[in-house]
């Protein structure tokens, strides 16, 4: 069995995983639980919050894994991209670890790691898996991108956004109607009760595979400004018809390219991945775009689509099955590449 | 005495020739701070100026990812930050804001008053107003002279 230690330390979240293959052991994300037992609490965020979280993290992680660190084979971890004070915290842990344990080191690029997060399998090696080539629509607050996957370590950026991503969309939908942040589990909850079709909110329609956001968060906050002049109460009164409709704006133009991707290209094997892969309209209408079209589609658990280090670990599995190792003096990078 | 020039833009159309004269007015300038409520374009008006200067990477907005970096053609960096999410100064702090303010490239720092005690002097400060017309906003800068 290779036993990997993934870290994950990109943006806001400390992580570490342990996968024996592609079978996860642990998957932890820094939080109020894990400090309990150092004796602390969760610190605010960035650079010096992963510096605080670290060790609590990685140290559970092993625990729950129920191995012993010197059984680990390699460590993988993520360089870029990201916020380079958060990636060093993580990079320099994970250089530090491996020299210790006299283990091999592997960089995984996080974004290729969202599309790797599909080959996790979490009980016996059952779960169906997305066979090359595949199509890969990755939706998170900071992206939104159709990714064609060739392979493990193949894979083009056939669309992005030209402005906001999907999951900051649903954010500032939110903030605009006066919800909690992160808005957009808020705005699925309520979208629930509502109707979708209660106001039309137009999508821009921009060239190609590309995504455009930006334009919809205006015209939604223009509409409920010019409401709210004739009705103080208009948001109170409406927000669940609202949180249907915006939600099915988003979700339309999301799975409308796609359609045009798997037209394009004739693949039919479509997965999903990010945070915003967690809404529930997404994977209903992903699911029925899928019936229709004859495609397999692919969601994976919730646990693996934001923000985890889990893929990392997995990831850092296939580098490690070719033989593709990272040296001493690696650093981050901020930009994607 | 300062001269404040400000711009009244009526369309997309317009945007480019107020980026490149913002950038021609301030030539000796890297860093600026654009101000204005949501929706009023500040991303939008980023990546007018980011065409200007040539950068080859999508511009798109940093509001998740704090930083983001780009590429001129010529290879110069150039770093567009959102500190929308900050919700305390040490946040920034922690970034090591100081190594991109003061690395001689260009900034580009949307919701600036988040962080508004560490914008070091010599900061463009570029306001977008919205107007009562929905497509149309003044762009408003002053040029001090030091």
């Amino acid at each position: 069995m290779v036993y990997i230690l993934g870290i994950e330390s990109s943006c806001d979240d400390t992580a570490a995983a342990i996968t024996g293959d592609t079978k996860i052991l642990a998957n932890i994300i820094a939080n109020q639980e894990v400090h309990k037992n150092f004796g602390g609490v969760v610190p605010e965020w960035a650079s010096r919050a992963h510096q605080q979280n670290i060790i609590p993290v990685v140290e559970t992680a092993i625990r729950q894994a129920n191995i012993n660190k010197n059984e680990i084979t390699a460590i993988a971890f993520t360089r870029g991209p990201g916020l380079l004070g958060s990636l060093l915290v993580g990079t320099s842990f994970a250089k530090a670890f491996a020299l210790g344990l006299g283990i091999p080191l592997i960089e995984v690029d996080h974004m290729q790691a969202h599309v790797l997060a599909h080959f996790i399998q979490k009980g016996p090696n059952t779960k169906k898996l997305p066979s090359f080539p595949f199509l890969c629509l990755t939706v998170s607050g900071g992206h939104s991108q159709i990714v064609l996957v060739k392979d493990y370590f193949e894979m083009e950026v056939i669309g992005r956004t030209i402005d906001d991503a999907a999951g900051e969309a649903f954010d500032k939908a939110a903030k605009i109607m006066g919800l909690p942040y992160p808005g957009g589990p808020v705005i699925d909850q309520l979208a629930k009760e509502g109707n979708h079709l209660a106001y039309t909110f137009a999508v821009p329609n921009i060239k190609d595979l590309d995504y455009s956001f930006s334009g919809l968060k205006t015209s939604f906050l223009y509409f409920l400004r010019d409401q709210l002049k004739l009705d103080s109460s208009f948001i109170e009164k409406n927000k669940a018809d609202l949180s249907a409709s915006i939600q099915h704006a988003i979700v339309t133009s999301l799975i409308k390219k796609v359609k045009f991707a798997a037209k394009q290209t004739g693949i039919r094997e479509i997965a999903v991945s990010g945070g915003v892969s967690a809404n529930s309209y997404l994977q209903k209408k992903l699911t029925e775009a899928g019936t229709e079209e004859n495609w397999n589609v692919y969601i994976p658990e919730f646990s693996f689509t934001t923000d985890n280090a889990g893929m990392i670990a997995v990831a850092g599995y296939f580098k490690y099955c070719k033989g593709e190792f990272a040296k001493q003096d690696a650093v981050p990078y901020s930009r994607s590449h | 005495m300062s001269v404040v020039i400000e711009k009244r833009c009526s369309s997309l159309s317009e945007l480019d020739a107020i980026a490149s004269e913002l950038l021609e007015q301030c030539k000796d300038k890297r860093l600026f701070a654009l101000f204005g409520p949501m929706g009023a374009g500040k991303t939008t008006f980023t990546q007018a100026i980011c065409r200007q200067l040539g950068v080859i990477d999508q511009v798109s907005s940093p509001t998740f990812a704090i930083i983001n970096e780009y590429r001129t053609a010529g290879g110069d960096a150039v770093y567009h930050f959102d500190f929308y999410r900050i919700k305390i100064i040490e946040e920034a702090m922690d970034i090591g804001y100081e190594q991109y303010f003061f690395s001689g490239s260009y900034c580009f720092i949307e919701w600036p008053e988040k962080i508004e005690e560490l914008l070091p002097e010599g900061c463009v400060n570029v306001h977008i107003e919205e107007t009562i017309n929905e497509n149309e906003r003044i762009i408003r800068y002053s040029l001090n002279p030091e």
